[in-house]
Formats: structure tokens, sequence, C-alpha cells
């Protein structure tokens, strides 16, 4: 059965990047703002707060953070709970808050993320990052993040013949499409040969296969059916939702050409929804790196195992293409604060539904598919989105 | 070799250059990393296993940016390799020039070996037959 209660009345971002001055909670409050106040949903209709973030103890020495930052951002005294899942801490309190409207607990609730990184040296978020691999077995031998995806690169290149050059095409139109988003990181297209830039972090991978480190902050206000009418004439609603989970290491999975996680969490959303792949007009996929992106468009069914390349080569999912990818840039180039991200990802999947995407607005735009991914990829989340006039 | 397996002795014989597997009581199935239900049965009930030390590469990388930790290493490999007994490690690489990654073909032989690393730990390892 199609969820079908959860509408998403509005939804806004901070701008990502390194956000020098700017502070975890006053990031926070700033997207809490645009999307309450600032898109007519008063925040004394807020009735409870799901937060995504990864790593605050660690990067700016500061737990509990989800009370700490709704209090800052004006939400006195409403029940608020942080969700960590690396880097589909989003994705995961987004799923808390569906859980919340659907069951009729609560008819109005926020959905937010946020991540301060730039106030940390880069060997510190290596080192932060790292938490989200497993650490006795795998970290333990020097396998870093880049490194597990650049794993996972080698043996797709081995299986379907995907080369440095098609990973390098995922940046190229990442920071394409990210050159007309003000909120991205980056702003300036890239062409091959900079893509290309011979700077290995993991071989295959290189400086341009990944994605930055980033500040920043989102927000959704979630209601139910009854109470969405108050804010707006065009929601969204979340129809399916997947979660799954896979083994932290690497090599207890039986395939490195596919993640499972996003297989099995696609497919428990597009049954749950009613829909399948073909039905989807444009994807959000989580493109930390820029395999990943690959990987994933065939993992969500879009294209078939070993296409993925491909189909980004012929331009199928360029923003002009018929399935388009990461329309306003992805985390390639919008920038990757990993808390924010998962909720990010779903305000860009709402802006270009509602049509509110301008020059990096897609030309159908009634169903959409988000996929969000923890760590190594032992956690996926995806989400089927439509638009309620559809 | 019937007490009940620990994390800490696993990573304690690697160590000691004597590498063990997780063996499922029930089943059979080696197991390495270790789990604490196996994979093919679910049961909870593990021993100690050796293994032969013959496995195939599966895939590979080569790190360039390390944590801090292996600085000194860099560049340096970390493979999948899948030993004869069907369970999967994560390992050291050795016997290629990690600025040759080229050269390194996935599915060849590799036999278990260690590596004495520049942080003072040995890294399970393999190299190619």
């Amino acid at each position: 059965m199609p969820l079908n209660n959860t509408n998403i009345v509005s939804a806004a971002q901070t701008k990502f990047g390194a956000l020098k001055g700017v502070s975890f909670r006053e990031m926070f409050a700033e997207a809490v703002d645009k999307a309450t106040v600032d898109a007519g949903v008063p925040k004394k209709d807020i009735q409870a707060a799901f937060i995504g973030s990864f790593i605050p103890e660690m990067l700016i020495h500061q737990g509990h953070t989800a009370p700490l930052l709704t209090d800052f951002a004006g939400l006195k005294g409403i029940p608020a709970t942080r969700h960590e899942a690396a880097c589909a801490s989003g994705a995961t309190a987004l799923r808390a808050g569906i859980m919340a409207i659907e069951s009729g607990m609560y008819d109005t609730v926020l959905v937010a993320g946020a991540e301060k990184m730039t106030s940390s040296t880069t060997p510190e978020v290596t080192e932060a990052l790292a938490a989200a691999a497993d650490d006795q077995f795998e970290s333990s031998i020097g396998l870093t993040f880049p490194g597990v995806f650049a794993i996972a690169a080698v043996a797709h290149m081995h299986k379907y013949g995907t080369t440095e050059e098609d990973m390098a095409r995922v940046a190229i139109k990442a920071h394409l499409n990210a050159s007309t988003n003000p909120l991205a990181q980056f702003q300036k297209p890239i062409d091959m040969e900079k893509a290309l830039k011979p700077f290995v972090i993991a071989w295959p991978l290189k400086i341009f296969d990944c994605s930055p480190i980033s500040d920043g902050a989102a927000a959704l206000v979630l209601t139910s059916n009854e109470k969405a009418k108050q804010y707006t004439d065009l929601p969204v609603k979340i129809t399916g939702s997947g979660q799954a989970s896979a083994s932290m290491n690497l090599c207890d999975r039986t395939d490195l050409t596919s993640f499972s996680a996003s297989v099995d969490a696609s497919r428990a959303a597009y049954k749950m929804a009613g829909l399948t792949a073909k039905d989807m007009d444009f994807a959000i996929v989580h493109d930390c790196f820029t395999i990943a992106e690959i990987i994933a468009s065939e993992d969500i069914g879009f294209f078939e195992p070993g296409e993925g390349a491909k189909a980004l080569r012929e331009g199928v999912t360029a923003l002009d293409g018929d399935k388009p990818i990461n329309p306003m840039g992805g985390l390639k180039a919008v920038g990757h604060p990993v808390g924010a991200t998962g909720v990010k990802q779903v305000v860009v999947a709402y802006r270009e539904l509602i049509g509110d995407a301008g020059p990096n607005q897609v030309s159908k735009h009634d169903n959409a598919v988000v996929h969000n991914f923890g760590g190594t990829g032992a956690t996926c989340v995806v989400n089927v989105l439509r638009r309620a006039d559809v | 070799m019937s007490e009940k397996p620990t994390v800490e002795e696993y990573l304690q014989n690697i160590q000691k250059g004597q590498f063990k597997a997780y063996k499922c009581v029930d089943c059979e199935m080696v197991i390495a990393p270790p789990s604490g239900s196996c994979y093919g049965c679910g049961s909870n009930k593990m021993g100690w296993t050796t293994v032969s030390g013959k496995g195939k590469l599966v895939s590979f990388t080569v790190i360039h940016i390390p944590p801090d930790e292996f600085a000194e290493e860099a560049p340096y490999f970390v493979a999948i390799v899948e030993l004869e007994e069907g369970t999967r490690v994560s390992a050291r690489l050795l016997g290629y020039d990690p600025l040759k990654p080229e050269d390194v073909k996935l599915g060849s032989d590799v036999k278990l070996d260690y590596e004495d690393g520049k942080t003072g730990k040995k890294y399970l390892a393999f190299k190619p037959v």
C-alpha cells in the first residue's frame, strides 16, 4: 500500500560550502527559518523534530545536538531527536518523520539535517569520517573511504568496461548542473582534462572523483493531508519509502559492482509506492564519489547492471536527458555536509517536482526517486515522491 | 580449537602471524573477518579453523592519501581476496608496484602472507603465487 498521508509542504537549504563564521546552530536555524516562517509555516505548528547529523561529537565536540539545535532555532519544548546513519543520517531522520505522520501521532513535523565540517582540519575530518567504516577489520589496515569506492570502481571497470573517463563524466555533469545553482559549493563547469587531473586519492579515484568537505543544513516540513492545505496548494507526497542495511565490511559482500542495500531499499520503496523505476521522471542519487552515481543509477533500476556509464555517455542522465540524475549538481559539486545531505536531496526533489528549480528545472517532473547512502553502503534509504496534483 | 573464538583473539592471531578464521560448528562455513552469526545457517556456534592460504584477488585499490597513522606507508595496496575456503577478507597486497596498478590482474592467484607496517602493526597480506 502506498503511503497516503505524508506531504512535504516546504523545503529549504542553506548554501553549501565553507561557511566561515557560521556555526552549526546558526546554519540549522537558517534552514529552519527558510522552511517555516519564510514559507508560511508558523514555528508553533511544529510538533516534533527529527534531525540528521553524523559526527558533531568528533568535528565540533558537541553531542546531544537535537535539543540544542531546536532550542536555538526557536522550536522550544518539542520532542527533538537526532538520527545517525553516517551519510544517510538525513534520510533516516526523514523516515522517522514519515512514520510519525503516517501513524497519526503528529500532524506537522520538522525534518532537518546539518553538519559543520570545515572548522576542522582535513586530517581531522578524514579521521572522523572513517568512523563510518569498520574500525577493527577495515580501517585498521589503512583502508579509507575513497579506497572503498575505489575497490568498487576497479571491480566495475573489470566486469563492465567502465573507464576513468566515464567517472570523470559524472564530475563534469555535476559541475555543469551546479554552475547555475547558487547554493552549490562549486559553481564552475569543468572539462575532461580538469576532471582527470592526476591527483590520485585512492587509485583509480582522483581528486575530481570525490565530493568535498562542506558545511550546510537543510530542512523540510511534513504534514498530514488535512493540514497540508493550510500551507500550500501544491504539496509533494512521499508515497514509498525503503531502507536496507548491508555488511559494514566490503569483503563480506558477494558483489562489489552493486550495493545490495541500494537494490533492496529501492525495490522496497517502489513496491510501497506501487510504481517502478520506469515511472520515475528523474533521480537524486548519492554521488559521494563519481563511481557511486554510476552504480546507483543501476541499483535503483534506471539502467541494467553495467549500463550506467553508457547512459551517462549518451547524455540520458543530463539535465535535458530522458532520465536526469542530480539535476542541481549532486554531492560532488553542491557539497556534502554529511548529516544535511539526505535532507537536501529531498529539498532538491521537492523543488524540481513543484517546478521551482529555475535554470535547473527538469522537463518531466511528476515522480522522483531519492537515494541516500550511508558509509560504505551499510545503510541505504530510498524514497519515492510524487507531486500531489498528479 | 573448540573454545568460543573472540574478535580480540582473531586480531591477535594476525599480529602473531598465525591467521585463523572462524568456522561454523553447525554447517562448517568458514568465516573471516569474524561474525557473531553464521552467514550460511544463522548459527551462533563458532570455532577456529586454519586456512590453506590460497586465494584469488577480487578487487583492490592503491591508497595515495591515507589517514595520518599510515602516512609513511603510502602509496599502498588494499585488496579484497577470496580464500579457497570461500570467505573474503580485506588485506594488503604485496609484490606489485603501487605506482603501476595496471599490472595487477583481478582473478589472479595469491597466497597468504603478512606485512610489518611502519605503524608497528602487522597486517594480513597476500602476495602473487
